[in-house]
């Protein structure tokens, strides 16, 4: 199978100059398919932590956005319990123009800045509207427990 | 060729083909623990086919999807007791050497393709018209 060269380059780009604090790396037998680690932006509930994700580009890419998940469990208001996000560039905002870099950067920012108004995990979204300091002990007690690097 | 779906990625679609209501009526599917970020094991109903003795009885099955999903085919059992000759009558496990999609599994073939083709199997010849077990006895 041959693979579009715009996933070849990209894919030499996140390697020769990586992101600080994102790693993403092709499996051997699908080049379409990434482990991908995401440092917990500093400042945030998921400092110190490291989350594991997957990101798969389809068939369409890059007409159709990259499909990403958390494997890590993370509380956040924008994720799911099986790891799904809840982000705009993800889905209606998507662009041809955006790359695997721009979104995983994105996730990083989204990590820094969770927006219980647009949520998907809507128990965290209410409890963060609610009682943020909470939410926010709860959201770094979960990233000592499964995010320890 | 085209893109190969990941496991994880392909269960997503699956899930979420149930949680939209894009599935067929005649079955549904969903996960048996949805805090399970591997996605293992799934719930599945059947809804008995027409001009049977199935008809109007719902069935339940569970479906068991390893790491190889879907390049080899998940594991049906049954949960509610039939009489079928691809299901064993002692813990309602269906051999999938006696059930064609299981038996000769491609991977574009996904856990509904399986309880819909239990379906007609139910519809079928002789199968339609094979005694019951007490309707919601289970194995």
């Amino acid at each position: 199978m041959a693979l579009p060269k715009r996933i070849i380059k990209e894919t030499e780009r996140l390697v020769a100059e990586p992101v600080p604090g994102i790693q993403a790396i092709p499996h051997d037998d699908n080049l379409r398919y990434f482990d991908v680690s995401i440092h917990g932006p500093a400042q945030s509930p998921y400092e110190g932590g490291v989350f594991k994700l997957e990101l798969f580009l389809p068939e369409d890419y890059p007409m159709t956005p990259p499909k990403i998940r958390f494997l890590t469990k993370i509380y956040h208001p924008n994720i799911d319990r099986l790891g799904r996000i809840c982000l705009d560039v993800l889905k209606a905002n998507w662009s041809p123009a955006l790359q695997i870099r721009t979104i995983l950067l994105s996730i990083q920012a989204l990590l820094g800045a969770p927006n219980p108004d647009d949520p998907l995990a809507n128990d965290v979204a209410q409890r963060w509207k609610e009682d943020e300091p909470g939410a926010i002990a709860t959201a770094r007690e979960w990233t000592q427990t499964h995010a320890a690097p | 060729m085209s893109a190969k779906v990941p496991r994880n990625f392909r269960l997503l679609e699956e899930l979420e083909k149930g949680e939209k209501g894009q599935g067929s009526d005649a079955c549904s599917l969903g996960l048996d623990d949805g805090n399970d970020i591997m996605m293992t094991n799934w719930n599945g109903t059947i809804l008995g086919p027409p001009h049977s003795v199935h008809e109007n009885r719902i069935y339940s099955v569970k479906l068991h999807c390893d790491e190889q999903y879907p390049d080899v085919p998940p594991t049906v059992q049954f949960l509610s007791r039939i009489n079928l000759p691809c299901v064993s009558q002692e813990d309602g496990k269906v051999d999938p050497t006696k059930l064609q999609c299981l038996g000769n599994w491609k991977r574009e073939y996904t856990m509904e393709t399986v309880l819909l083709e239990l379906r007609r199997f139910m519809a079928s010849g002789n199968n339609k018209k094979l005694p019951q077990p007490p309707e919601g006895s289970t194995f």
